[in-house]
């Protein structure tokens, strides 16, 4: 894990590319048991929302995003992430994740770490956008 | 001229309280695989141990996925016709260990408008606090829900 004294303005947090399969987002939607059909899993209700095609859900690309944090700042790291779902996040195809930092600050006694972080896809789409708070061990 | 939404305003200031909602190994197992998630104090007790926690964890964003399980009422906004998640937030506050019994409240924060280059939409905004069987709180979850004309 990096320490708090080594990070930057202007530092990357990734990238990280990865694809939601239409087995992981039916094992996903499982979890809170989705009721179904739905426009995660089912194509025609998709159609019907005017999507393209099946989705991931919010909440999952929300995981996917918070993996990104965690893997970097350790599991317990993560103090707020806050996500606006710009676009429909496709299945099967590359997403890639990564933040920016935007502020460094001590509060309440703890290393904070304020970053913009991003979802795209290969086509230049920007899937997701949004805030993120990290906090982390200084030397 | 601001417009005049028609909604239930008598929902605000009420609290619904949702759960007891038990933290599996196999919601835990399940939310990983999902996502290929790996990560040790996320995996087992004895990873968890190491990284300083009493036992194993769920990951930061399991609490959004629980709220997905809390009936909330219709806010009966009287403005278009689909509705999409517009957006999520959480805050964690305490580490979710697996074992644990999390309950939710949840209350009606805020009902919007926003117009922007795609039009109008109308933002319903819920707020749902997660505590665990101690009564400490673990995570804030802000949900959004845009409707469009």
């Amino acid at each position: 894990m990096p320490y708090y004294d080594e990070i930057e303005l202007g530092d990357e947090i990734g990238p990280v590319e990865k694809v939601a399969t239409d087995d992981d987002v039916v094992n996903f939607c499982d979890i809170w048991g989705a009721p179904k059909p739905n426009r995660f899993t089912d194509a025609d209700t998709a159609a019907k929302s005017g999507m393209k095609g099946t989705i991931v859900p919010g909440i999952m690309t929300m995981a996917m995003m918070a993996q990104l944090l965690t893997d970097w700042g350790g599991p317990g790291s993560l103090k707020d992430l806050d996500l606006v779902f710009r676009q429909p996040v496709p299945h099967n195809r590359p997403l890639t994740m990564a933040a920016t930092i935007t502020d460094l600050r001590e509060e309440d006694g703890q290393n904070l770490v304020e970053c913009d972080i991003l979802m795209t896809g290969t086509e230049g789409e920007r899937y997701i956008g949004g805030k993120a708070i990290v906090a982390l061990e200084g030397r | 001229m601001a417009m005049e939404l028609e909604y239930d305003r008598s929902l605000y200031g009420v609290e619904h309280q949702a759960g007891p909602f038990e933290i599996t190994d196999e919601i835990i197992d399940r939310a990983n695989s999902s996502i290929g998630e790996s990560g040790p104090a996320f995996s087992s007790d004895d990873g968890a141990k190491e990284a300083g926690y009493r036992g194993r964890i769920a990951p930061p964003t399991l609490c959004c996925i629980l709220v997905r399980q809390v009936a909330l009422p219709d806010v009966k906004v009287q403005f278009g016709k689909t509705q999409m998640h517009a957006g999520q937030r959480v805050e964690p506050k305490a580490p979710v260990y697996a074992g644990d019994q999390l309950t939710a409240s949840s209350h009606l924060k805020d009902v919007y408008t926003k117009t922007g280059r795609s039009g109008t939409m109308v933002f319903v905004v819920w707020e749902t606090t997660f505590s665990n069987q101690d009564g400490q709180v673990v995570a804030e979850v802000q949900e959004s829900f845009a409707r469009r004309e």
